[in-house]
């Protein structure tokens, strides 16, 4: 490569970097005049409850109340009947004290509660855990508070002010919703005497992308299932109604419009107002949890606030995770650049390649939410993607020592790591999609962000810094001092 | 530095105390359980709600509160508080030490009565309610189980490549040193009394990744090493114990730097989680105990097995060798098909 062409290259990539990491890093910064901010690319970045707090509410069962809820209801009644007028007011003798919650009176039996209710509250605990777990949140809790209410921590939804997103009142609604999985050409108001259905005809709820209409649930058919969808339909088209309903109890899930003849087929995509994947991912949990017998309930549950959380691990812990990573990698720059110079500082325009990709990828890719199992997927594969740069350079530097030229021993260095670069990526990147298709939760968060990492790391290593090196390399007059190198000068005697 | 591999004694005693901690720590789990983290634990708490977001006001309740509780002998483990998400109300959570099922009611209604005595500036008394309150946390098994399938599919994934790609020694000793690894940190954990939530399940996961890096890199290198040694050598080729030693000797290095930068991370995290967060330090240091897990099995353990299994393959290979049962066979083969050969030549001579 000439000098000419090595120099422009270098300036360009050294411009476009710095401008690309400082928008990528860099604090929001305050828009002269407008009250917007531009939001640096990992600021956009979605946190988990570790690192970036979330919403928490409690549940409570129909004729259950709290504490503070029954302490209002016998001071308004106390009042009231004070001044001889108790009409329209609950009466606080309704309601029978049990662990730290009131229930009402025709719940409990001798002062405790029945063996139904119990029961009920058992499958209810069962059914909204189910949801959540289904989620798949990276982070989130779920308790039995009080002996019967449930208490539940989720992190921030994805565009909680997006108007096509989902709020933390739409995932908490969503999830409240009694009883099991029915298909109807109409509206549903009472389910007696409709058969729900289950896994035996619905084998599961997904998501698909959907295009320019943003997400879809996916809704896969057992034969049994396609069956009776076909019966259904055509059933449907008979009665010219041409909107088929999903409803989950008397709640309405999803709406298929356009039904003009019988749907036989084995996998349906709903697409709706879907603007997100979390918010079609809230209701395939819903329906994927009612599909069981064992999850469907029938009390209803009520929440009455949604409250914010801070971070579980500090209020300012994402910060100080980040700037403590950043530091570490600047450090690993710099012991780079001191132990192998030339070579170095190509490593160094690589991992930066590499960085500024991972954090655009982090921040414009959907489902990725950083929480610190994700920070650690980060932080080890960065490892691999410098181990196998230093790696290369040694053997480089192997075969330099043996006599080669720089340029020889550059491409048989590269030649020699290629097969141990290769396999370990390929290794790597199936155990990361094996635990992103597999695990749910924030490992499954960590295994996509491990993949993204690793595939990066393969192209950055084989290609950018490589790449870099031989751009580096076309300035320097001493191309073997700039890489380190010393060769020992045998003189011939003769 | 020469390396030197872990004779074959101590390697027995190494994975025997390796067992042996595995063992220990399932039944810490299995008896007494993980020590669960805040989230993921039992506890009892006193909850003060209700409209508190005048300047200071919740500080000075904060702080009363948590005098009064710890004047009674109550030691707080931690204060959440949770702002409400469309109206004024705040909650301020304190959760106790000790019995996660105490009867914190009675005590409630006492701090309430102290509260409305306390005469805060600006406590609207009816505005505030304190109750007790008792949370059990509802185990997440999908997601365990999940995650353990997945470990265990990265496993097969990883013995499938090292056996099919390097060696069959090699795949079996990495599936070995990934199911060590992984349930050693856990073991560990355990016993270590590291509070453990969901977070735990992402540090196995780290570690299964980490040992399938480190178990790869090494491996690989050693194949290189070995297959140019073997080529070169011929007949003088190295002893294998000496033969993994020189190969460890030379390629450890870049594993032992991807380990000690991960801990030096690790380390890191663990003093920023004095400063935000206890809970950072113990992830932090779950996941140090991964990374030194990983990278001892990967360092130690691994080429000193294999240097057993190579000896072993060595030894009958040249057994093998001594006895040339190939050329037996050829002989035998070649004395079979002389007859044939024979009578084929005179039908063609005549």
């Amino acid at each position: 490569m000439g000098k000419k062409k090595s120099v422009v290259l270098i300036v360009l990539a050294t411009i476009v970097l710095a401008a690309l990491l400082f928008m990528s890093v860099t604090p929001a910064i305050p828009i002269g005049g407008t009250p917007d901010r531009l939001e640096s690319f990992l600021s956009t970045a979605d946190l988990g409850t570790d690192l970036g707090g979330g919403f928490r509410t409690v549940y409570y069962p129909e004729g259950v109340i709290s504490q503070p809820e029954y302490a209002l209801i016998e001071s308004q009644y106390a009042e009231a009947e004070a001044a001889g007028d108790t009409a329209g007011l609950e009466d606080p003798a309704d309601y029978v004290r049990v662990g730290g919650v009131y229930l009402a009176a025709e719940l409990c039996e001798d002062g405790a509660p029945t063996q139904e209710f119990q029961d009920d509250f058992a499958a209810a605990l069962r059914g909204v855990k189910q949801r959540f777990e289904n989620k798949g949140y990276a982070g989130y809790s779920v308790k039995v508070r009080d002996g019967y209410s449930i208490e539940v921590c989720i992190p921030y939804p994805e565009e909680v002010d997006g108007t096509q997103g989902e709020t933390p009142g739409t995932v908490f609604d969503t999830f409240s919703y009694a009883g099991g999985l029915y298909f109807s050409g109409s509206a549903i108001t009472d389910t007696k005497g409709l058969d729900a259905w289950t896994k035996d005809d619905v084998k599961g709820a997904g998501v698909a992308d959907a295009g320019d209409s943003g997400y879809a649930v996916v809704l896969h058919f057992t034969s049994q299932g396609r069956e009776k969808m076909a019966t259904l339909t055509s059933q449907m088209v008979t009665d010219e109604q041409t909107t088929l309903y999903v409803y989950v109890g008397t709640n309405q899930a999803l709406a298929i419009g356009g039904i003009s003849a019988e749907m036989d087929e084995s996998t349906l995509y709903v697409t709706g107002n879907f603007g997100t994947r979390a918010a079609a991912q809230t209701v395939a949990a819903l329906i994927d949890s009612v599909l069981d017998e064992e999850n469907v309930f029938d009390i209803g549950l009520t929440y009455s606030q949604v409250y914010t959380f801070a971070p579980t691990l500090g209020e300012h812990a994402a910060l100080a995770v980040a700037v403590s990573v950043g530091a570490l990698f600047a450090v690993l720059l710099a012991v780079a650049l001191i132990l192998y110079k030339g070579m170095g500082l190509a490593h160094v325009y690589g991992f930066l390649t590499y960085i500024l990709l991972f954090v655009l990828c982090i921040a414009l890719l959907g489902g990725i939410v950083i929480d610190m199992a994700g920070v650690l997927a980060i932080v080890l594969s960065a490892a691999v993607m410098t181990s196998f740069n230093w790696y290369a350079f040694r053997n480089i530097r192997t075969e330099f020592s043996t006599g080669k030229t720089l340029t020889a021993a550059i491409k048989s260095g590269y030649k020699k790591s290629l097969a141990l670069t290769i396999d370990a990526h390929i290794v790597l990147a199936a155990a990361a999609l094996a635990v992103y298709l597999i695990a749910t939760g924030p490992a499954r968060i960590a295994g996509l962000i491990f993949l993204i990492g690793t595939l990066l790391s393969a192209a950055c290593t084989l290609a950018v810094t490589r790449f870099f090196l031989y751009v580096f390399l076309a300035q320097p007059k001493n191309k073997i001092a700039f890489c380190s190198f010393r060769r020992e000068e045998a003189e011939d005697e003769d | 530095m020469k390396i030197k591999l872990l004779s074959k004694k101590i390697l027995v005693a190494l994975w025997a105390l390796s067992l042996a901690i595995i063992v220990a720590g399932a039944f810490v789990v299995g008896f007494v359980g993980f020590n669960a983290a805040p989230d993921a634990s039992d506890a009892a708490s006193v909850e003060v709600s209700g409209y508190m977001s005048q300047g200071g006001l919740r500080e000075n309740i904060e702080a009363f509160c948590a005098d009064k509780l710890a004047a009674d002998g109550y030691t707080v483990r931690e204060i959440n508080h949770y702002e409400s998400y469309s109206f004024m109300d705040d909650v301020l959570e304190f959760v106790l030490a000790g019995d996660p099922a105490a009867d914190m009611r009675e005590y409630a209604a006492g701090l309430q009565t102290a509260l409305d005595a306390s005469g805060i500036q600006g406590l609207d008394t009816a505005a505030v309610t304190v109750s007790g309150n008792n949370a059990v946390a509802a185990p997440a098994y999908t997601y365990v189980w999940r995650t353990a399938v997945a470990v265990g599919v990265v496993a097969v994934v990883l013995f499938v490549y090292v056996a099919v790609r390097f060696r069959l020694g090699m795949g079996l000793l990495s599936l070995a040193a990934l199911a060590h690894d992984v349930l050693l940190t856990l073991a560990l954990a355990a016993l270590l009394r590291i509070p453990a939530g969901m977070t735990l399940a992402g540090v196995a996961v780290f570690a299964a990744l980490l040992s399938a890096f480190l178990q790869t890199g090494v491996f690989g290198r050693m194949r290189s090493d070995i297959r140019a040694a073997e080529k070169e050598g011929g007949k003088n080729a190295l002893p294998a114990r000496d033969a993994v030693a020189l190969s460890l000797q030379t390629g450890a290095k870049g594993a032992l730097a991807a380990v000690v930068g991960l801990a030096a991370v690790c380390v890191v995290l663990a003093a920023v989680g004095l400063f935000t967060g206890i809970g950072l330090t113990f992830f932090a240091l779950a996941a140090l105990v991964a990374a030194a897990v990983c990278g001892y099995s990967a360092l130690a353990l691994s080429p000193a097995a294999f240097a057993c299994i190579k000896e072993k393959s060595d030894a009958r290979r040249a057994e093998k060798a001594k006895y040339n049962y190939a050329s037996e066979k050829k002989r035998a083969k070649t004395a079979k098909d002389a007859p044939a050969a024979e009578e084929a030549a005179e039908a063609e001579a005549e």
